[in-house]
């Protein structure tokens, strides 16, 4: 401990220019005294004004609030240590508690988008105009009969969209009409677009046991129509792109798809859940009766993992018998009426030359 | 009359102490669901900076966090939701066949490039600003909409030339960047042209038309066998996988040695108060740097990226000199203290690295 006269070479910015200058500096009764190599005072430095910055190597960097620019380096770490209080504020180490609290806020908020996100989807679909869903449900539509042989045999499309009608029944009005088409495809799906469309593929025909199981999917995809899930599903989606490119911070779409892909599975099974309720509610009034649609969920249920055809039924639904329980747990109609003659029937089953 | 060449860049920055705080930023990134990341990337800033020395002082990183934020939400609100409107509604529009929709998403590309071009001018304007040294700020004149123009320009004539136009394009928009960017009250000035660019090149451009050839020709190959398309299309795929070591070796050594003609004449054409700067860049090294950061950033799924950072923050410091010593003394403080906000439309539109 050689006293107060002890000082330190080092390097002086006054932050005015880009000079750097060699000087001594020493301990006054002020603060820090810093003079140059010809022993003029450059400035003083009050020891409650100095912060110390963050610098590489063995020096040590000081700057000071009243002359914020300026740049001290102490090239003699002692003597830093000795003339400098030992509690030196470091710079900006101000508000932790602030900053938890607002990235806290921050993540809440984004927690709470994505639980508002369904409900909020179905909100703003009250604002999509019924005839811009329909110009984009025929769109889709179309695209379909360009993959696809559309079957158009008269008496077996009539029959099922005597069917369809009478179902609609039960629907807001502007869904009485609906667009049926029938495509020459083996998969077992059938599946509701935007606006009024709904798409049946011939394989679920051939599975079908009764009429009255076909009144159920069609009753099932009425539902759809009606809520207008396909639409609100397509929202969703968007909603699901932007969270996630606020969260990654990646814009190029590439994991906002996939993470749009995986969600749309997990919410199309309260859509599926709710079209399934829908069902029961268009059958009953239609005076058909669910047992129909409880019955090929039954027979979904014994195929599933057998027969391949039925994944893309199965995919994004809930598990089949548990629907078929949902369904059946329902109270039936007193007096069920037939859903279609035995010559519709027929004339259905044979659709697509099948 | 030319001084010696020295070399007063280093970095002191290590290895373990970056991925550290990159392990850090990944686990608070986490927890505040991603909200983190701005205060991350300052932080990761600070550390690459702070460690580098020029002429024996550091830099220092003066950006913060709650900048980087506020940036983001303004973009993202003025920048980004329009922009995914116009494209939905422009979506709308062509399934109603209604011809505006095509123009409209065309137009709404056109605006997007454009904005991107701009905003990463933005953000390298703000980290300039933010960016002392000796207490003095950086900075960058010229105008972000005048860059982006030219961008598009460039991305434009790139196709229309079959390439020939970028090394031009990549020279003519780092000239306009280079003698924009300040130190204080000095701007660097930057005259490097693409010239003696085309010889490399060349290089580049027909070892990729082999390569492209060559695969078109093994298709027609494959092709001419008269197989249905179920049998060729496996051998197909398999030939197309099988070029892919090719084209890392045709085309990515070649590209590399471009590059380094590229960052050579680049250094070579850039001068601070009459002192060039001059890059000795080793072939082979550049090459290790550039396999090694693509497979630490691949490997980590980017959360290493911070190393990769440094090792080109290192690699810059140990190639680069200058000839003969600016006259700091004359280099006085800025007048402009640089954006209240930063790189908005940049952290939103396209995921930047740590720069």
């Amino acid at each position: 401990m050689d006293g107060p006269e002890r000082s330190s070479p080092g390097r002086f910015n006054d932050g005015r220019n880009a000079a750097s200058r060699r000087v001594r500096v020493s301990a006054v009764p002020e603060g820090l005294g810093i003079r140059g190599e010809d022993g003029f005072l450059v400035a003083v430095w009050r020891l409650g004004d100095v912060e110390r910055e963050a610098a590489p190597g063995a020096e040590v960097r000081l700057r000071c609030v009243a002359e914020p620019a300026a740049r001290l380096t102490l090239e003699d770490a002692g003597f830093a240590d000795w003339v400098l209080p030992p509690t030196l504020p470091r710079r900006r180490s101000h508000g932790t508690l602030r900053m938890v609290v607002g990235l806290a806020l921050g993540a809440l908020v984004l927690l709470a988008l994505a639980q508002a996100l369904p409900g909020l989807s179905r909100y703003l679909v009250a604002f999509v105009p019924v005839e811009t869903e329909r110009a984009w449900g025929r769109s889709m539509a179309q695209g379909f009969e360009s993959r696809f042989r559309v079957c158009r045999d008269g008496a077996g499309l009539a029959a099922m969209e005597r069917l369809t009608a009478r179902l609609a029944q039960g629907l807001p009005p502007d869904y009485h009409r609906v667009t049926l088409r029938v495509v020459d495809s083996p998969v077992v799906n059938a599946l509701a677009l935007p606006g009024a469309e709904i798409v049946v593929f011939r394989g679920l025909m051939v599975d079908m046991e009764h009429p009255d199981e076909l009144a159920g999917v069609l009753a099932h995809e009425l539902t759809h129509v009606g809520e207008r899930h396909p639409t609100v599903a397509v929202m969703r989606g968007v909603g699901v792109g932007i969270l996630v490119t606020l969260v990654t911070g990646d814009a190029s779409g590439l994991v906002a798809s996939a993470a749009s892909a995986l969600m749309a599975a997990a919410y199309s099974r309260d859509d599926e859940a709710a079209a399934d309720r829908g069902a029961v509610a268009l059958l009953t009034r239609a005076g058909i009766g669910h047992a129909g649609l409880a019955a090929f969920f039954r027979r979904l249920d014994r195929q599933e993992g057998g027969s391949g055809s039925l994944v893309a039924w199965i995919g994004t639904h809930p598990d089949s018998a548990v629907r078929a329980a949902a369904v059946e747990a329902a109270p039936l109609p007193r007096s069920a009426a037939p859903s279609m003659s035995e010559g519709e029937w027929s004339a259905v089953k044979s659709m697509c030359g099948g | 009359m030319t001084s010696p060449a020295i070399r007063p860049f280093r970095h002191l920055g290590f290895s373990g102490d970056i991925c550290a705080l990159a392990l850090k930023n990944l686990a608070l990134s986490v927890v505040t669901l991603s909200i983190w990341r701005f205060w991350g990337r300052t932080l990761v800033r600070r550390a690459l900076w702070g460690k580098t020395t020029a002429w024996g002082d550091p830099l220092e990183y003066v950006g913060t966090g709650a900048e980087l934020f506020k940036g983001f939400l303004l973009a993202l609100v003025l920048v980004y939701l329009p922009l995914v409107a116009g494209f939905i509604w422009a979506q709308t529009l062509i399934e109603a066949e209604n011809p505006l929709g095509g123009f409209l998403i065309l137009v709404l590309y056109l605006l997007a490039a454009l904005l991107i071009a701009a905003g990463s001018y933005r953000a390298r304007r703000y980290q300039l600003c933010r960016t002392l040294w000796r207490g003095i700020r950086g900075g960058q004149t010229g105008s972000a909409w005048a860059y982006a123009a030219r961008s598009l320009l460039v991305w434009v004539l790139i196709p229309l030339s079959l390439g020939w136009a970028a090394p031009w394009g990549e020279m003519w928009l780092a000239r306009y960047r280079m003698a924009n960017t300040t130190f204080g009250d000095r701007a660097f000035t930057c005259d490097a042209r693409a010239g003696n660019l085309y010889g490399r090149y060349a290089l580049v451009w027909v070892s990729a038309l082999l390569l492209l050839g060559g695969l078109s020709l093994g298709i027609a190959g494959i092709a001419a066998q008269g197989m249905d398309e179920e049998e060729a299309a496996p051998l197909i795929g398999g030939l197309i996988i099988l070029c892919l070591p090719l084209a890392v070796v045709m085309v990515g050594l070649p590209l590399a040695w471009y590059r380094q003609g590229v960052m050579v004449a680049l250094a070579a054409g850039t001068g601070f108060d009459g002192c060039r700067f001059k890059a000795e860049i080793g072939y082979w090294a550049m090459v290790r740097l550039a396999i090694g950061n693509a497979l630490i950033s691949a490997m980590s799924m980017g959360v290493l990226r911070p190393w990769a950072a440094l090792r080109i923050f290192r690699f810059g410091c140990a190639v680069l000199s200058v000839e003969g010593v600016p006259d700091f003394a004359a280099v006085h403080q800025g007048q402009d203290s640089g954006p209240g906000m930063g790189e908005g439309v940049v952290s939103v539109l396209d995921g930047v690295g740590e720069f």
